[in-house]
């Protein structure tokens, strides 16, 4: 009978019926999110440069498209600023400086925590490992209670050096601020345009590389729990008396106008013997397309002070998400991809983008571009402090604060008064912070 | 015929209407949110919202040492650059204004100083500045003279960024001169030579007034312009060393995107402005005067 | 020695042409070149040390004495314009300023000649008064204003804002310009039986030609270096080049190959665009030579 459908052709529409379904659930897994833009914020970074060509096979797989937009970083803070204050902002996705906003984003709710996201089990498979991330990293992006940010570069203090000059005067590599003392003197000449020593010296730039110093003198910035500044305690004040010196004595000139690019490019000329600041600048040295040193300098541990060898071990970038996003399941898909072990792998063996998964630091790739006694300062500087300015919401203050002391300690003024007048006007700034 | 009579009569309203209208309409809400947000207490990273205050912001902008210091720098800054500017834009000018060959090239590139987008200008200056790593102090170590610390010295950061602005600005100086004296009638100059003027005279008594108000406009605009001169700043020393180079821009800049207090930046926008607009219309009423 | 021909001073309009083409250069001529050359250089400087290095390795640039014989490098451009997009970015500024310049010159040259005419000081200032106001002060309120009309991403919206930048700086460079045109010039034309805006079109406007192109250029100029503007209201889509160059500025690297040459890059537009339009500045001479 026509209108009897005949067993065979019955399987084969029921099979087909099944299998259009299956196709159509497969379909659904594998692109959930088709159609979906994720406006995402990014800085000029290498890693930037590095997750550009990975970007399309993340849309592939998901059917997410990533726009991305790259700023300078004081033009991404500008227009972050501008576009959370004005309200109804688009972006869904935006690279972070946890220790230079996040307590701000905080308080004025502008992140949404990712706490729930990364413990939720249906959101985030447990391969994707949280615990993969180093403590000191995770530390920085975490603020009262909120998980803002999920790392994605990290930065430590170490000591650049040129090999060829300490051989040349019998020196070690310093491993005390007083054999850095030493050497810095013995290397320098100034009459010939040769410094010992070169470091940041500008206002603002200055205290996050001025930080290991306090740290390892024994000081800090003030005291988390009492909320007391603490920039005179007698600590403090001979960080801040032997930072000077050193450059006073031992840099060059025109040194309260450096920031990195200065400094920088001191050192890469040939002029300077010793450098700190941070590691994440060593292509500025060891390129040979960049400097002139570069097969003549090396890399160390931050010298210990009369407390330790205490340097900062920070997140300096990461990755969050606003919270007037309507795409958080996309948002957070894009950022667990981009911060996934399989991609962090690619990110910092092919980008040399130092990455906060330890598992990636423990595999040949992840060291593969770094060179080798950089991975040693950089994997015993793990271990140091989690913040490299205070910790307040006013950060940019704070460090002008600061920084008018280290100013005064190079100029050879003096640094009692100055510090008490800094730890002054800092105290009172810590006492309008928001609790 | 009778569209065009009306346009006649009423010329005077019809012809700047468009530009009127879009001033104020591009402006109006730009300047009422400003003046509202300098009445309140708002600071994003103090957590203060946007609440009233009356003038308590104005009143703490007075007292504030910072502020004060900036805008006495600010008023270094432009006489110093101004005064060179006008003097060395109207001199190469009337150098420029004889005909030789490749006249029409060098016009054009008198321009480029202008057009180098400022953040690459600023980092070649930079560069170029270094006391030790840059090219200037370089040459004048090889000469023999002293090498001064250009912005990186408390005292001789303004200069040197005077002298920045002025490397870039004197051109528009004297593009103006040029086509100024593009425009100017023999006549004059005819007059002049039948009544025996030496060059000289002739310079001072016959081009220089005539030329004056196309020079005292570019020179207003240029006054203006250098008041709230940022760019190059910012780049360059961000204020520094310590605070020596702060201007009022930069401070309000530093006060809205640094420290996110933006109800205090806002009193000082306002304050800012009113100072901008306090001399530029001293500028334009004495040239009135002066003028025949 | 030529002796009817016009003096060859430096301060006449209708300086040596004639005489020269009489008698071939002389001294005075030589001395003069020299020091056109002189002035050229010093303006230069910087460029030619950008240029220099847009050609060479970083290492090669911080190198001290800087080399001025290297082997020269293409991998700065082909970065530029491969890796980073600049053409569209070239093609973004190019809309946006010329937009920008040409609506100012729309909406500014009636409003200037109406107030050159007429005298509505108050008006110029109103229209002045946007380039007055410190630039910050529309960062926000431009930001909700363009939001709240979904204009955000648009050429639009940045033609209009750089507009507040152009258009008060025509009007008041047009204004000394269309003051020195002898009014006797306007009545003949209407006596003609002329309209004020035929006279405005046939008339005034041609005579004002190097006024008009050195305001224009000017204007361009200012509203292609224009920073921020662009970076608060534009996205990828619609980045501009000042915006764009700082993509050579990294976290913790400068690529002061690839800044130099996106440096360079970025003049050569508005040079060639000089060059072009100079012969109207330069031609203006014979037009100046109006007689009464």
């Amino acid at each position: 009978m026509a209108h009897h459908c005949t067993r065979i052709s019955c399987l084969l529409l029921v099979i087909a019926a099944f299998a259009a379904e299956g196709h159509r659930a497969a379909t659904a897994q594998t692109k959930p999110y088709a159609g979906t833009a994720i406006r995402f914020l990014a800085a000029n970074h290498p890693w930037t440069e590095a997750i550009k060509p990975l970007l399309p096979e993340f849309e592939a797989r998901t059917g997410i498209k990533i726009r991305l937009e790259s700023y300078g970083e004081d033009q991404l803070t500008q227009k972050l600023t501008t576009e959370f204050t004005a309200g109804g902002s688009d972006i869904d996705a935006f690279m972070q400086r946890p220790l230079q906003e996040a307590r701000q984003y905080v308080q004025n709710k502008w992140y949404t925590d990712l706490n729930p996201l990364v413990k939720d089990p249906a959101r985030t498979p447990a391969d994707w490992s949280f615990a993969d991330f180093q403590a000191g990293a995770v530390g920085t992006e975490m603020v009262k209670g909120q998980l803002t940010g999920i790392p994605i570069v990290v930065e430590h203090e170490v000591l650049y050096y040129r090999k060829d000059l300490l051989q040349g005067a019998g020196l070690s590599v310093p491993k005390t601020l007083d054999e850095l003392k030493a050497a810095g003197q013995k290397l320098s000449d100034k009459g010939k345009g040769k410094f010992g020593f070169v470091a940041r010296g500008q206002r603002s730039p200055a205290v996050t590389q001025f930080s290991s110093f306090l740290y390892s003198f024994g000081g800090d910035w003030f005291n988390q729990e009492t909320h007391k500044a603490t920039l005179d305690t007698p600590e403090a004040m001979a960080a801040f008396k032997f930072y000077g010196a050193m450059l006073r004595e031992y840099g060059p000139p025109g040194v309260l106008n450096m920031s990195w690019p200065q400094a920088v490019a001191v050192f890469a000329q040939g002029n300077a013997g010793l450098y700190t600041d941070a590691d994440s600048l060593f292509p500025n040295m060891l390129d040979p397309g960049k400097s002139q040193v570069a097969d003549k300098t090396g890399v160390a541990v931050f010298p210990a002070g009369p407390k330790g060898s205490v340097m900062y071990s920070v997140t300096s970038w990461g990755l969050a998400m606003p919270a007037s996003t309507k795409k958080k399941d996309a948002a957070w898909e894009f950022i667990k991809w981009a911060t996934s072990k399989e991609t962090t792998t690619k990110t910092q063996s092919v980008g040399a983008v130092p990455g906060a998964r330890g598992s990636v630091w423990d595999s040949a790739a992840g060291k593969a571009k770094f060179p080798a006694d950089w991975v040693a300062a950089a994997q015993a500087s793990a271990k140091g402090r989690s913040y490299d300015r205070p910790l307040v919401v006013q950060v940019g203050k704070a460090r002008d604060i600061i920084g008018s002391v280290i100013i005064a300690s190079i100029e050879g003024k003096d640094v009692e008064s100055a510090a008490h007048q800094a730890n002054k006007d800092f105290q009172a700034l810590l006492d309008a912070e928001p609790k | 015929m009778r569209f065009e009579g009306f346009l006649d009569r009423h010329v005077r309203w019809v012809f700047p209407l468009p530009a009127l209208v879009f001033v104020v309409v591009m402006m109006a809400f730009p300047i009422v949110y400003t003046v509202w947000n300098s009445l309140t207490g708002w600071s994003l990273s103090e957590g203060t919202p946007p609440d009233f205050v009356g003038l308590k912001n104005y009143v703490a902008l007075i007292r504030d040492q910072r502020f004060l210091l900036a805008a006495a720098r600010t008023f270094y800054f432009t006489v110093l650059a101004m005064a060179v500017e006008v003097v060395l834009g109207v001199a190469i000018a009337l150098l420029l204004n004889r005909d030789f060959p490749g006249k029409r090239i060098v016009n054009s590139i008198m321009l480029l100083p202008m057009m180098a987008t400022p953040v690459a200008i600023a980092m070649v200056w930079l560069f170029m500045y270094e006391p030790s790593a840059g090219v200037i102090n370089h040459v004048l170590r090889v000469l023999g003279l002293p090498t001064p610390l250009w912005i990186a010295g408390a005292d001789s950061v303004i200069p040197a960024l005077a002298l920045v602005d002025i490397w870039q600005w004197t051109p528009m100086i004297v593009l103006i001169s040029l086509a100024g004296l593009a425009g100017l009638p023999a006549d004059p100059y005819e007059a002049a030579e039948v009544d025996g003027a030496t060059a000289w005279q002739t310079l001072w008594r016959v081009t220089i007034p005539m030329l004056m108000p196309t020079v005292t406009i570019a020179a207003l605009l240029r006054l203006i312009d250098a008041l709230k001169t940022f760019d190059i700043i910012y780049a360059m020393t961000g204020g520094g060393p310590g605070f020596s180079s702060e201007t009022l821009n930069i401070y309000t800049y530093n006060q809205a995107f640094s420290y996110f207090s933006f109800g205090y930046a806002s009193s000082a926008l306002v304050v800012f402005f009113a100072i901008v607009l306090g001399v530029s219309l001293l500028v334009s009423v004495t040239r009135r005067t002066v003028e025949v | 020695m030529a002796t009817h021909a016009p003096p060859r001073t430096l301060t006449s309009p209708v300086a040596g042409r004639t005489a020269r083409l009489a008698t071939g250069p002389s001294a005075v001529d030589v001395a003069h070149f020299a020091a056109v050359m002189l002035v050229l250089l010093l303006f230069l400087l910087p460029f030619l040390w950008m240029l220099l290095s847009s050609f060479k390795s970083a290492r090669e640039i911080i190198k001290l004495p800087p080399s001025l014989v290297f082997a020269p490098t293409f991998e700065n451009y082909r970065t530029v314009f491969a890796t980073q997009n600049f053409g569209q970015y070239m093609a973004n500024s190019t809309i946006i300023a010329g937009g920008s310049t040409l609506l100012g010159l729309l909406l500014g040259l009636p409003a200037a000649y109406s107030i050159a005419r007429f005298k509505q000081h108050a008006l110029s200032l109103a229209i002045l008064l946007a380039r007055i106001v410190p630039g910050i002060t529309f960062l926000i309120p431009l930001f909700i204003l363009f939001r709240a009309l979904g204009m955000v991403d648009t050429f639009a919206s940045l033609i209009l804002s750089h507009l507040l930048v152009t258009l008060p700086f025509i009007v008041w460079v047009m204004v000394p310009f269309f003051e020195a045109i002898p009014v006797a010039l306007e009545e003949a034309a209407r006596v003609d039986g002329a309209s004020i805006v035929q006279t405005f079109g046939r008339v005034i406007l041609p005579i004002s030609g190097p006024g008009i192109v050195t305001g224009a250029i000017l204007a361009f100029v200012f509203s292609w270096n224009n920073f921020m503007f662009s970076v608060v209201l534009a996205t990828n889509r619609t980045k501009t080049l000042p915006v764009a160059i700082y993509n050579f500025i990294s976290y913790a690297q400068i690529d002061w190959g690839g800044l130099m040459a996106a440096a360079v890059i970025i003049t050569l537009p508005v040079l060639i665009l000089a060059v072009i339009t100079q012969r109207y500045v330069v031609r203006g001479l014979t037009a100046g030579a109006v007689k009464g």
